[in-house]
């Protein structure tokens, strides 16, 4: 009864599997700025912890960076708890908040060290970032920013071109397979100008030129509770579920200027798939990949040729194999160059001639008899 | 005179070998006093394995060696400690030969003076005698192998040996009397680190005096004979100079070693007075210095040549002391080789007023700079500054020593024609100072 329809809707589903590519997700999730009156940017990073948390991402993949205790600061009224709507209906920190970097553990450094894997030898585990060449990284950033910058706990900044040659280290230590990058500040969308590498899609909720305004304030608390651009992603991921099937190009609308004030941008050039393919899964959530069913699939070269879809547009670097980074064979058997290197002709003749001419002056030519 | 200064010359070589069999040698080699970023073998090494790698030396501010020391270490380089034991030996030979010569000179010019009356009567004591000039060569090359700066210059392998090698010979061809040769040897000094250039005046003084020429400036020998020695100087100079041009086909060379010499860009401890100074100054002041402190090597020339014109040997000796204190990057080879030359002066030991406590200085100094670079350096218990007040107090000894035996040797000139015992004008007996 099942025949080859069921058989054709295996095949499409055999294929899905091989649509994305990633085996598993990570977050690193950062908020940089601290003071009570920068809870928003707490929330903010809380909101999307919990989100990911809950579509799926364990904490052991999570990597979370708050520059500050809102939850059990002497200014909240409400302690051990972090709100993102007003009128207290969401608590976001909960029992089970899991912060790995914790206050001033929060610098530039340390997160680029995450970033790139080059942690002393004593970091604990759940400080580190161990993602591989299959995994989908989100990358979420949040905090007051300028025109290439972001700052970190009102010290310090990081600037796109670094964060840019960050992504590249991780590119070329084969860290992640697909990159999301997410970031709410001023001016943040020049934060992702710099970007180089592929497979990186970049989102953020203002141009160069416009801040990111706050969404409400809450009286009973007294501080700005989020970010605008936030918030409306909070509410859109709110709807998304495991299985849900909605793609990138939904999330791009999300905050549109009559709500947010700034014009959210983003950026997928350098993503190789199109972004309708892109499920907001691949990236919030863990959606493991397991489907049961007792009908055998064949899967021909066509099934696991997604790749061939894809333009071949020249990469920074092309699908390299380890092997072949380096001419090994040549390296191996090159002899040293002997260069040897002699003084002209000219000048030894020249130096000899200037020194018996010296000594017969000197001497008188009379002497000459006894040379020759 | 044979025998002794072979005996020296052995006693000289079997040091020099002990110590570099010995563990001292590394320690030596890397002394910041003994070696000089002009002068360190180590630099002739790197700019010789440079030249094999198909690299220009002078590229990177590594190697400030001519040419011609190229040239030499070429071929040599594997008998490193051979060559420099026999430049060693080569220069005391020079010095000893140079100064049998000049002691013959100062003996006919006494006698000279003597019969034409030009002595006080009462001068007899001051006067030199044969017996007396008679060990003092074998005592200057003594003086020169012997010396522990000489020994630890030659252990590290710092090509000042070379130069000083060839200030020896143009001394000895300047005394013999060869203008050409002495150009020539001044040429090759002058080229291998520029500050001879101011021995230039004396060179000319002595052969001047030598050839009967009077030092008036309306007479027409004089200068005849000047423009010749200085085209002859000159002119070697451009030869050779051109000729180091053929070696490497580039005129790389003179920002490398002139330039360097002149502008100091590097401020390596040593034991002069540039580097501290240098190190703290602003940018902006760094050539206005760096001009008065060149100026200062070459600024005593004339007034010493308008004092000493009688005496160009001493004038030779008092230059040679200012060079190697105000030249940019002393090493303790530069100070062996001036002080070889005080048993010439053994005469005027009775003026001398502050020897005990110039020696005391040299020798407390000479101990102090690697206590105080170990605790700058390695203990980081001082800072720069120690270690620049024992460079301070070292230079002020030399120039003490040098200050002391100028007014020795002009007292001394003073009391010959004067007599010895000088009375004021109401009879008291008078003193003389130097002011």
């Amino acid at each position: 009864c099942c025949g080859p329809a069921l058989a054709g809707g295996l095949q499409d589903q055999a294929e899905q599997f091989f649509r994305s590519g990633h085996t598993n997700n990570w977050a690193v999730l950062v908020c940089t700025s601290r003071f009570w009156f920068n809870y928003r940017h707490v929330a903010n990073t809380l909101s999307v912890y919990r989100s990911v948390k809950r579509l799926g991402i364990p904490d052991s993949h999570i990597v979370l960076m708050l520059a500050d205790d809102m939850a059990c600061n002497p200014r909240n009224p409400k302690p051990a708890t972090v709100f993102s709507h007003k009128n207290m209906e969401l608590n976001v920190y909960g029992d089970d908040v899991e912060v790995d970097y914790r206050s001033y553990e929060v610098t530039v450094e340390n997160f680029l060290r995450v970033l790139t894997g080059r942690i002393p030898p004593s970091t604990p585990r759940s400080k580190r970032l161990l993602s591989d060449d299959r995994s989908n990284i989100l990358i979420y950033m949040t905090g007051h920013g300028g025109n290439g910058f972001l700052k970190f706990q009102d010290s310090e900044e990081i600037t796109n071109v670094e964060l840019a040659d960050a992504f590249e280290q991780m590119w070329q230590k084969r860290r992640y397979n697909e990159l999301l990058f997410i970031i709410d500040t001023c001016q943040g969308a020049s934060m992702y100008e710099r970007f180089y590498s592929p497979n990186i899609m970049a989102l953020a909720s203002s141009q160069v030129g416009e801040d990111s305004l706050s969404h409400q304030p809450d009286l009973a608390i007294g501080v700005h509770l989020m970010d605008r651009y936030t918030f409306y992603v909070l509410e859109f991921l709110e709807e998304i579920h495991p299985a849900s099937q909605t793609n990138m190009n939904d999330l791009f609308q999300v905050c549109p200027k009559s709500l947010c004030v700034s014009t959210p941008g983003h950026r997928t050039d350098l993503f190789q798939r199109d972004p309708q393919n892109v499920l907001i899964t691949d990236f919030f959530g863990s959606v493991r990949k397991v489907e049961i069913t007792t009908e055998t699939v064949s899967l021909d070269r066509d099934v696991a040729g997604f790749e061939s879809k894809f333009p071949e547009e020249e990469l920074a670097t092309e699908p390299l194999k380890y092997a072949e980074q380096l001419p090994v064979a040549q390296i191996i058997h090159q002899k040293p160059k002997q260069k040897d290197w002699h003084p002209p002709g000219g000048f030894i003749l020249g130096l000899w001639a200037l020194i018996i001419m010296v000594f017969f002056k000197t001497y008188g030519i009379k002497h000459m008899k006894h040379v020759f | 005179m044979a025998a002794p200064l072979v005996l020296v010359v052995l006693a000289a070589v079997t040091v020099r070998a002990a110590l570099y069999r010995s563990s001292l040698a590394v320690f030596i080699a890397e002394r910041v006093e003994v070696a000089s970023p002009l002068n360190a073998w180590k630099r002739v090494v790197e700019g010789l394995a440079l030249l094999d790698l198909g690299v220009s030396p002078y590229s990177g501010a590594i190697f400030h060696e001519t040419p011609l020391v190229i040239y030499l270490f070429h071929f040599l380089i594997e008998y490193a400690e051979l060559v420099f034991m026999i430049t060693d030996v080569l220069t005391a030979v020079a010095l000893y030969l140079a100064i049998q010569d000049f002691n013959k000179v100062v003996f006919k010019k006494q006698k000279f003076l003597i019969e034409l009356d030009k002595y006080a009567p009462d001068v007899a004591e001051l006067i030199q005698t044969p017996m007396e000039m008679h060990y003092i060569p074998l005592k200057v090359a003594l003086f020169y192998l012997l010396n522990p700066y000489t020994v630890m210059s030659c252990v590290a392998k710092s090509t000042c040996a070379i130069n000083n090698s060839v200030i020896a010979f143009f001394i000895l061809a300047t005394i013999k009397g060869s203008a050409f040769l002495s150009a020539v040897f001044l040429a090759l000094a002058t080229y291998q680190s520029l500050y001879p250039l101011t021995l230039f005046a004396p060179a000319l003084l002595y052969l001047l005096q030598r050839q009967f020429i009077p030092i008036k400036l309306k007479s027409k020998s004089f200068w005849l004979y000047t423009m010749q020695y200085a085209s002859l100087y000159l002119c070697s100079l451009v030869v050779i100079i051109c000729l180091s041009f053929f070696l490497l086909n580039s005129w790389d060379f003179i920002p490398s070693v002139y330039g360097f010499i002149l502008s100091v860009p590097d401020l390596t401890p040593n034991i002069g007075l540039f580097w501290y100074f240098f190190a703290e100054m602003f940018e902006h002041f760094s050539l206005f210095f760096v001009c008065v402190f060149q100026i200062n090597v070459f600024f005593y020339t004339i007034p010493l040549a308008i004092k000493l014109k009688e005496h160009p040997v001493f004038f030779m000796f008092v230059q040679l002391a200012i060079i190697s204190i105000f030249k940019s990057y002393p090493t303790v080879g530069d100070v062996a080789l001036y002080m070889a030359f005080l048993p010439v002066w053994s005469h005027l030991y009775r003026f001398l007023r502050n020897i005990f406590i110039l020696s005391c200085v040299l020798i407390f100094c000479s101990f102090l700079f690697p206590v105080l670079w170990h605790l700058w350096i390695y203990a980081g218990s001082a800072n720069s500054n120690f270690y620049y007040a024992i460079t301070l107090t070292f230079n002020i000894g030399q120039i003490l020593l040098v200050s002391d035996y100028f007014y020795a040797f002009l007292r001394r000139e003073y009391y010959l024609t004067h007599g010895l015992h000088l009375t004021r004008q109401d009879g008291t007996e008078a003193m003389l100072v130097l002011k």
